[in-house]
């Protein structure tokens, strides 16, 4: 059984004039020590997805349909004070930017302590001795020092350093990083995410990784996710879908890199942009900026096929997939 | 623990609050005599060369003596005596004390009101919030006067003239905390409402905290500075209400006569000509809320957010 397993799960926003899906049929697992990475557009659904993992959705969301079971419990669920329990505890979440998660009038001390203290019931001293413990494991230039610091006084690498380690403090099974080095300096960003890295292998820690950031997805994950208008289109193997993306929006996403490369040569971009959750257009969300398609993708949303090992929800490619098949047959 | 206490103290010296303190001249003169005011009104009983509230130290003989300078001054009485012969330095040492401490006192329990429900309203929102909120409009558009004067009637028909001149001090900071807790519950709940939307509560809730720790433990803190700049304020407004309700004859009795009780008290002599009742009194009252509204007045700039890059 995978630790995370996310089943159909349906998020919408009660809004004036009825409710907006956003996410759609989400369905995905997580094992223990597993790093998986959730890529899209702004928009797409990831934060989302993250946040309704840990059935935090601000209202007017709510989760209108499906499962997230963890070791086998429906999180979507159950009540406020068994999440709590969840929370931080057992699932921990490090956010985008570092400034503005840090309470700005707690120093760092006080607030791991806290952290400590919502879950376990030991003494303020001993949690402290934790805390440090962890500050220690992220590599933080005098530690003690910085327990009695308010968060204004480190540096911006220093507080999702800070961050990383609240989120270690209570030894959780899966840690959700929801773009945790976006808000950083290029140089910073790699020092970071190594440290993420070896941390969650030392530990065994399942990592879920949010970004839109496909270099840093290919470098640190085993599987990933690509999300568009809140539907996952494509799922499998980091490495095959990065090596040969099937959906032509995932080959968007990975022509859009931008490479070393001639100067003035131009950069490639998706046609349009992300539908807004307001007039998803019928049938797969993508058509309209999609050079492939047909009549039949204006219709319904395709089913996903399996191509190697990755579900992709396409028809271009399950006609691909056919065809290649009717070949296969032809030729035997 | 020493070294903690003295990063502390250092700390305070580095801090932006130490520093624009040490450059406000008005701040840091209001802050002296705040102090020395507050400080004589504490040690009243030590300072006072007599006790105004011990009957026996009393002569009606000494009644309505000038203060020194004038003729007919007795050096014993250096601010003069009132119409019952008290000495009035005594009398006003011991008359700042109870109207310092309805001061305190109302605003403690304001804040207390203030801060619970505003924290209520602004963090849970929607009924708590409308129910609370409309609760704080109605109590806001009765005047604190008016509902004195109902609660003071009634305690006083209940407890008689005798009781009422002990229990008046606590029922005059209980009126004019409950009449005033709206203003601090506004403030409270605007901040929260700023304050909710930031990413640190969103990560105290994914961390697990229950609402109370976050209510309490996490936005509290933050509204903060807001809540010192309005109770400073409100300090004084207490003081002014308090005078106003014993000028009235509402508030402190003249057996334990607060500044307000003591203006008035000389108010009825000043005709006759013994003007150092009222006028020592009043000014020593104005001198008070002056420097706590302009201590007030340079919070407000210090903590100004939009003022202050930390």
């Amino acid at each position: 059984m995978a630790l995370l397993e996310v089943n159909d799960l349906d998020v919408r926003f009660a809004v004036r004039g009825g409710d907006l899906t956003a996410l759609r049929g989400i369905s995905f697992s997580l094992d223990k020590g597993e790093r998986l990475g959730l890529v899209g557009e702004s928009g797409a659904g990831k934060s989302v997805a993250a946040f309704s993992i840990l059935n935090l959705i601000a209202k007017p969301g709510y989760i209108a349909g499906g499962q997230v079971l963890f070791e086998g419990n429906d999180l979507a669920a159950m009540s406020e004070r068994e999440l709590r329990r969840i929370r931080g505890n057992r699932i921990a979440m490090i956010f985008q930017d570092p400034m503005m998660t840090l309470n700005p009038v707690l120093t760092i001390g006080t607030q791991m302590v806290e952290a400590i203290l919502a879950h376990r019931k030991i003494s303020k001293k001993e949690a402290r001795a934790i805390a440090l413990n962890r500050l220690q494991r992220v590599q933080i230039p005098s530690p003690e020092k910085r327990l009695d610091q308010y968060p204004h006084e480190l540096s911006g690498g220093m507080r999702q350093r800070v961050i990383i380690a609240i989120a270690l403090l209570l030894d959780p099974e899966i840690i959700i990083a929801d773009e945790p080095t976006t808000a950083l300096d290029v140089t910073i960003q790699a020092e970071i995410m190594d440290l993420l890295l070896n941390l969650c292998e030392q530990e065994n820690v399942a990592l879920m990784l949010i970004t839109h950031d496909l270099g840093v997805v290919s470098q640190v994950t085993q599987r990933m996710l690509v999300m568009y208008s809140g539907r996952i289109i494509e799922q499998g193997p980091t490495r095959e879908i990065i090596n040969d993306a099937q959906h032509p929006y995932t080959q968007g996403l990975i022509n859009a890199l931008p490479q070393m490369g001639e100067p003035g040569e131009r950069l490639f971009q998706i046609p349009g942009s992300m539908p807004s959750l307001k007039n998803v257009p019928s049938g797969c969300p993508f058509h309209p900026r999609c050079s492939f398609a047909t009549e039949q993708c204006r219709q319904a949303m395709p089913e996903y096929v399996r191509s190697g090992n990755v579900d992709v929800a396409c028809y271009e490619v399950a006609n691909l997939i056919e065809q290649e098949k009717r070949m296969q047959e032809a030729e035997s | 623990m020493t070294t903690a206490t003295v990063s502390r103290w250092d700390r305070f010296r580095e801090s932006f609050f130490w520093y624009s303190f040490k450059r406000d001249k008005v701040a840091i003169v209001s802050f002296v005599v705040l102090l020395l005011m507050v400080l004589a009104a504490v040690f009243a009983p030590l300072l006072a060369p007599a006790d105004p509230y011990d009957l026996a130290q009393i002569n009606i003989m000494n009644s309505e003596l000038p203060p020194v300078g004038m003729s007919g001054a007795d050096p014993a009485f250096p601010l003069g005596t009132d119409a019952q012969g008290r000495d009035l330095l005594s009398t006003i040492l011991y008359g700042t004390r109870v109207s310092l401490m309805i001061g305190f006192g109302a605003v403690v329990l304001q804040a207390f009101l203030g801060i619970l429900f505003g924290l209520l309203a602004g963090y849970l929102g929607g009924k708590v919030d409308a129910v609370l909120m409309r609760i704080a409009d109605v109590q806001l558009s009765f005047s604190t006067l008016m509902v004195a004067i109902i609660v003071g009637a009634v305690f006083k028909a209940s407890f008689g003239n005798l009781m009422f001149g002990e229990v008046a001090i606590y029922m005059l900071i209980f009126i004019i905390g409950v009449a005033e807790w709206p203003q601090i519950a506004r403030t409270v709940r605007a901040s929260v409402l700023a304050e909710k939307k930031k990413e640190y509560v969103d990560a105290a809730k994914v961390m697990g905290f229950g609402t109370r720790r976050i209510m309490f433990r996490h936005i509290l803190p933050n509204t903060l500075s807001p809540i010192f700049v309005i109770g400073t304020v409100q300090i004084a407004n207490a003081i002014i209400s308090e005078a106003a309700l014993s000028f009235l004859g509402l508030g402190m009795p003249e057996t334990q006569p607060s500044l307000g009780s003591l203006i008035k008290s000389g108010f009825d002599y000043i005709q006759s000509g013994s003007w150092w009742i009222t006028l020592i009194p009043g000014l020593v009252l104005v001198v008070l809320v002056l420097v706590i509204n302009l201590l007030g007045d340079w919070l407000r700039d210090v903590m100004n957010p939009r003022l202050y890059k930390g």
